[in-house]
């Protein structure tokens, strides 16, 4: 079994790796039968809702894409702290707090989105992996949006 | 080609006055003013859907144009709408943006309301017997209130025309796939974003605007696509074929899941001057309405609808079809965002003059005419030549 300090790192890397686009790096810290939901509640309706949802190859093709399209302009920085590690077997579920800033491109940063991970750690291999994410969203007002997954 | 010096860079475009719109109006505050009264005042606005008042007593509140608005189903089944405004002091009555009571409370002194608007408890009342102030004469300010294809519309005014007479037939191609099955909401999602709100309008009324979305580049026919203008400035597109399985890991959609009268893989738009807009691709609905906030802010909210009732996995599959364009990290929604910023930066500032919609295409493929269209409806209510709004020569 894994150290938490392991059990941290592999979802630390996977933040930087999104911020800085690797998307293969990111891709290797999850396992093959990785999912990834991201959801949110409406009061408006009344409704869990599901903003995102992924298999390894569906995020992989999304990611892979990015480069493509229009996307707004600057960068986003996800500053996680991990909260809770509880263990399962070869399985850790780890509950983290995430806030995404956006930096526009003249430099201004403010905050994107916030909100929480519920991970799933698989224990089982030669380094903990992704097995499954599901980042839950306080925020609900997107301003421009983006690309990426959170 | 020669640049333009400051003169040149001025003139008008060498196009009929119809197919060009003047900087001005997307930032000039007098404009945004009369916007708001000649237009947003007087013309029939979706509010929600049936599906976000499914009981009687539901509720549902929302800001429309710098009015806060309460929209609430009956205790008889019957959908009201009133000014969100305490009759005593002025306070906002219902924070809340959903919920369902009988009773309307004002948290500051405790004055309640009924379902019908109706002024029904004034706490210590015998204090206002020296002035009169009965409660019967202190009830809600009632909006008009109306539907359509289980589409919830109020009207700020009391003597525009009925919803059907603003909507005529403009709605007609999409009747279908809004009345063929119950339909309800299973998306909402608001922005507020820093442009006009007419720059978001534009992104569902330019269809050349497609070349942006390397999505659409990839997976849309164009070539087919017919556009049909109505009276009052309002639209409908359709023949539009579309590819799904041309970009990235997608497939194309299995007509099992289409929505009545439409094909799976086809779609059709609807618009409704001058704020919303229906896209319908083959399987899954969304609804985008636009209200403005100031002349360089405006809000877009989002709706995503399904059939009621339908198995988990029909839900599923028509969520998934939904995300990809207008989820958070849809393909779509994003580059329609930041192309209403990037128009801001420049008609905010005064930077740019004129913007041009003079594509002609005999009502098919990229022509401009659903622009041209709601810049004469707009020119009309505004009583101001939306190319030269303040007749300057």
């Amino acid at each position: 079994m894994f150290s938490d300090q392991a059990i941290r790192e592999v979802i630390y890397r996977a933040c930087l790796a999104l911020d800085a686009e690797e998307f293969e790096t990111f891709m290797a810290l999850c396992s093959p039968d990785f999912n990834y939901r991201l959801t949110v509640f409406s009061p408006e309706i009344r409704k869990d809702m599901t903003w995102l949802e992924q298999d390894y190859a569906g995020m992989k093709a999304l990611l892979e894409m990015v480069p493509q399209h229009m996307t707004r302009p600057g960068s986003l920085k996800r500053h996680v702290s991990v909260y809770l590690i509880d263990r399962d077997g070869e399985t850790a579920t780890v509950t983290s707090s995430f806030i995404v800033i956006a930096t526009d491109g003249n430099g201004k940063s403010s905050v994107f989105v916030t909100g929480n991970y519920y991970d799933d750690i698989d224990c089982s291999g030669d380094q903990p992996l992704l097995r499954s994410r599901r980042a839950h969203l306080e925020t609900r007002d997107l301003g421009t949006g983006t690309h990426m997954p959170i | 080609m020669p640049s333009r010096d400051t003169e040149t860079w001025q003139r008008a475009p060498a196009v009929p006055d119809t197919h060009y719109v003047s900087g001005l109006v997307y930032s000039d505050p007098e404009i945004f003013e009369e916007e708001r009264s000649k237009i947003f005042g007087k013309v029939w606005a979706l509010a929600c859907h049936e599906s976000e008042l499914p009981k009687k007593f539901d509720f549902r509140t929302i800001d429309y144009a710098g009015t806060p608005i309460i929209v609430t189903r009956g205790g008889d089944g019957r959908v009201r709408s009133f000014v969100n405004v305490c009759s005593h002091r002025g306070a906002k009555l219902v924070n809340e943006v959903s919920g369902n009571t009988r009773r309307f409370i004002c948290f500051y002194h405790q004055w309640a309301y009924d379902s019908e608007g109706a002024c029904v408890g004034i706490p210590q009342p015998d204090a206002y017997n020296e002035t009169g102030l009965r409660a019967e004469d202190c009830g809600l300010r009632e909006v008009r209130t109306d539907s359509k294809y289980g589409l919830i519309f109020i009207n700020l005014s009391d003597e525009a025309p009925t919803l059907n007479e603003f909507i005529g037939d403009a709605l007609e191609p999409l009747s279908p796939m809004l009345t063929g099955t119950e339909l309800e909401v299973f998306h909402y999602q608001r922005s507020e974003i820093n442009a006009n709100w007419k720059a978001w309008m534009e992104t569902n009324l330019d269809t050349y605007h497609g070349l942006m979305h390397v999505l659409l580049r990839k997976t849309q026919v164009n070539s087919s696509r017919e556009i049909t203008l109505f009276l009052g400035g309002h639209a409908a597109t359709g023949g539009s074929g579309q590819k799904y399985g041309d970009y990235g890991n997608w497939a194309a959609r299995e007509e099992s899941l289409a929505l009545p009268g439409i094909g799976a893989n086809e779609m059709k738009n609807g618009d409704l001057f001058p704020n919303f807009t229906i896209l319908c691709r083959g399987t899954v609905i969304r609804i985008d309405t636009v209200t403005p906030i100031s002349p360089h802010r405006l809000l877009v909210e989002c709706r995503g609808l399904g059939v009621k009732g339908e198995s988990e996995s029909d839900r599923h599959q028509r969520i998934e079809h939904h995300n990809q364009y207008w989820g958070f990290a849809g393909r779509n929604w994003p580059e329609d965002a930041v192309a209403a910023e990037r128009c801001e930066a420049t008609f905010g500032s005064g930077a740019a003059r004129h913007q041009i919609i003079a594509r002609e295409e005999n009502l098919r493929g990229n022509d401009d005419g659903m622009l041209r269209g709601f810049y004469a409806e707009w020119s009309r209510m505004m009583g101001r030549p939306a190319n030269n709004p303040f007749n300057r020569s």
